[in-house]
């Protein structure tokens, strides 16, 4: 099934340069160059993402994201911006985006974002409370909080516990650091040293060292991916 | 030359004096009516007396022709008449006059205007007749009765008239020495308000052209408006001067810090061009995200400063700052303990939440680990510490590096003013800035200490 994007954003250069980044990557994109069309298109109701720019002529961003979330409509929004601070992150999330790219952006950021907001929809659609993920070999144990790979326990503490389970809930799809940090540790700045690469680090000697195949993979120039298959 | 405040370009405006002439119109306004009061004052004193002196010679006269009248009647009086008048005086009238007014005997106008008559008249000031030459001034005369006619004794006011005469150009003289007077004294008020105010143009003109160095002299201390005016502007060019410098070195640093990851940016992509393995050039192009992901996060570090320091506190939430600082451990202990040294813990505060922007706060504490890691040294120990007195609550992040010298301090905490030493790491600049401008958003200050050996770099806030 293709799914379809909705790309609002009054900058014609960005807007083509999204739709064929996201038409070769095999999704269906329409576009909307203000926010009064773009809620008008948001709330037809079929499409499954949308992705829209903060600053709009005519209804702003902001403003729209509210109407579509006031008329009810709970197509997941992720709101691109040139404002980048810290607070302005968190007004759009506030406003009722369900995530926040400053611009420039990579394609392999935006990409595993669009995929993480999928899966989500993905998960709460198919309403199945998870009580164990398991990729390959690991399981992992949300009830009980534990890890077991090929039959053997793996200690973990609590933040290395839930950096687990975000990669789990995304197996296969490749989660940035960003996403970590926002997710994880609830910050939203970047702290410009290797962070997150030193807890996946610790986390991947945990769940790697012993075992017969890699299962935590580096994506150069995007982030982590957790799968069985290399 | 008249200083001119309106020698300065204005907008075209309807016609209006220079200052200067309105203060020198002003000291001669002033000059003049003083002076004319006075003259005014002088003139009617002068007047009344000379009015009273005629006055009281003329009843005394008539006083005592009518007693010649009595003892002697009218032909003794006519013989006093006739020899009273001294030869070249004109002024002096003394007649008998009948009922009708009709002169009879004695010097004085043909025909005598009697107010009232035959009523006798004490004294009284007025033209005496309609013929020349007592038509042409007012005289001073009594008028008695003597039997059937009248006797007329007075004198025209000529004494009166040349006082006058003088009086008026004493009054013309008057106003010519105002005139001078006041252009004078608009001219040396002018000269030295204009002076004073110049000085203070010239500065301004001064710093406007770049020196920035110009000050207005001034008493220290004084209380009148020139000396406020000068501790006033004196002030703000301070704060100019300080604004500017601050300006620089963040333009000058930020050029510098940018330059550096740009000719890397640079290099890169022209290596990436010429590279003709494909693979090679994959790699090239890589390296060449890595760069401009640099050169974006010092533009937002920027952009996240200048809004530190204009932010409003409804982006402040309760925070427990126990928690805030063992989050930050929790992030950082294994980055810290990865680039082979210690990490310690010290939390000394024990309760109260305080209010303040967590995630500022957060990227601010994490920029003095940060810069911690690239100073302290490898082998080395890292020590965040929490602490609280009544009045300050300290996030403290102490390093066992080489520290910085006292003398250095100030500029270390100066905006982009990174030391020449650390010029080799890059970004290091900004994120010392950044933790200043938090520390003033939350109303506290960065303190650097030294550690013995090593640095103590605090971000105070007030405990609330």
């Amino acid at each position: 099934m293709t799914r379809k994007i909705l790309i609002v954003e009054d900058d014609a250069g960005t807007a083509a340069y999204l739709a064929k980044g996201l038409g070769q990557a095999g999704f269906s994109v329409e576009t909307a160059v203000n926010g009064r069309d773009g809620l008008f298109l948001a709330s037809e109701g079929v499409v499954d993402l949308i992705i829209a720019d903060r600053m709009l002529p005519g209804l702003d961003g902001l403003a729209m994201i509210g109407a579509i979330r006031a008329a009810g409509i709970r197509t997941p929004v992720l709101m691109l911006s040139a404002l980048a601070t810290v607070d302005d992150r968190i007004d759009g999330l506030k406003a009722g985006a369900d995530d926040y790219l400053c611009k420039p952006f990579s394609f392999a950021e935006l990409f595993a974002r669009i995929e993480a907001l999928l899966r989500r929809v993905d998960l709460a659609v198919a309403k199945n409370q998870v009580t164990k993920l398991s990729v390959g070999d690991l399981e992992i144990d949300l009830l009980a909080r534990t890890v077991t790979r090929e039959g053997r326990s793996i200690p973990l503490g609590a933040r290395e516990f839930n950096l687990l389970e975000y990669l789990a809930r995304h197996a296969g799809q490749v989660v940035t650091r960003t996403m970590m940090l926002e997710k994880i540790w609830n910050y939203h700045f970047d702290p410009g040293s290797n962070v997150v690469d030193v807890h996946i680090g610790r986390l991947r000697r945990k769940i790697e060292d012993g075992f017969r195949a890699p299962i935590l993979h580096t994506v150069r120039g995007a982030g982590y991916r957790l799968s069985a298959d290399g | 030359m008249v200083p001119d405040t309106d020698s300065l370009p204005t907008v075209k405006r309807p016609f209006r004096l220079t200052v200067t002439a309105r203060i020198a119109l002003l000291a001669i306004g002033l000059a003049l009516v003083s002076n004319l009061v006075l003259v005014a004052f002088v003139w009617q004193q002068i007047r009344d007396d000379s009015v009273d002196a005629l006055r009281r010679d003329t009843i005394e006269q008539s006083d005592a022709l009518v007693s010649v009248w009595r003892s002697g009647g009218e032909p003794a009086l006519s013989r006093a008449i006739a020899e009273a008048r001294a030869p070249g005086d004109f002024s002096l009238i003394l007649a008998i006059v009948d009922g009708s007014g009709q002169r009879r005997v004695g010097v004085g106008p043909q025909d005598i205007t009697l107010v009232g008559a035959p009523e006798p008249t004490a004294f009284r000031i007025g033209k005496i007749g309609g013929d020349r030459p007592w038509s042409e001034r007012e005289a001073g005369y009594s008028v008695r009765r003597i039997g059937a006619n009248f006797l007329v004794s007075g004198r025209l006011l000529d004494d009166w008239e040349q006082e006058q005469r003088g009086i008026e150009q004493a009054m013309v003289a008057a106003t010519l020495l105002s005139l001078a007077l006041g252009l004078l004294v608009g001219l040396i008020v002018t000269r030295y308000v204009g002076h004073r105010l110049n000085e203070v143009a010239d500065v301004i003109e001064g710093v406007a052209a770049g020196d920035l160095t110009r000050r207005v002299r001034g008493v220290p201390g004084g209380q009148d408006a020139f000396d406020r005016l000068a501790s006033r502007l004196n002030a703000m060019l301070d704060k100019l001067e300080r604004l500017m410098t601050e300006l620089r070195v963040v333009t000058d640093g930020f050029a510098h810090d940018l330059r550096s990851p740009l000719a890397r940016l640079r290099s890169k992509a022209e290596a990436a061009v010429l590279q003709s393995d494909p693979e090679a050039r994959e790699a090239a192009m890589g390296g060449l995200l890595v760069e401009t992901d640099l050169v974006m996060r010092m533009l937002t570090t920027l952009i996240e400063i200048s809004r530190a320091e204009s932010l409003s506190r409804d982006r402040f939430t309760s925070v427990d700052p126990k928690a805030l600082v063992e989050e930050i451990a929790e992030l950082y202990a294994p980055v810290v303990e990865d680039a082979g040294m210690t990490f310690t813990t010290a939390i000394e505060a024990t309760s109260g939440r305080v209010i303040l922007h967590r995630e500022l706060m957060t990227q601010a504490i994490t920029n003095l680990i940060d810069n911690a890691l690239r100073h302290a040294g490898a082998g080395r120990s890292v020590t965040l510490r929490l602490s609280r007195d009544d009045r300050e609550l300290r996030f403290q992040v102490e390093d066992r590096g080489t520290g910085i010298a006292e003398a250095d301090r100030a500029l270390a905490l100066r905006r982009f003013g990174r030391l020449d030493g650390a010029r080799t790491t890059p970004g290091a600049g900004l994120g010392m800035a950044l933790v200043e401008a938090v520390a003033r958003l939350h109303g506290g200050h960065l303190a650097l200490d030294d550690n013995a050996p090593g640095l103590i770099a605090a971000i105070v806030v007030p405990a609330d």
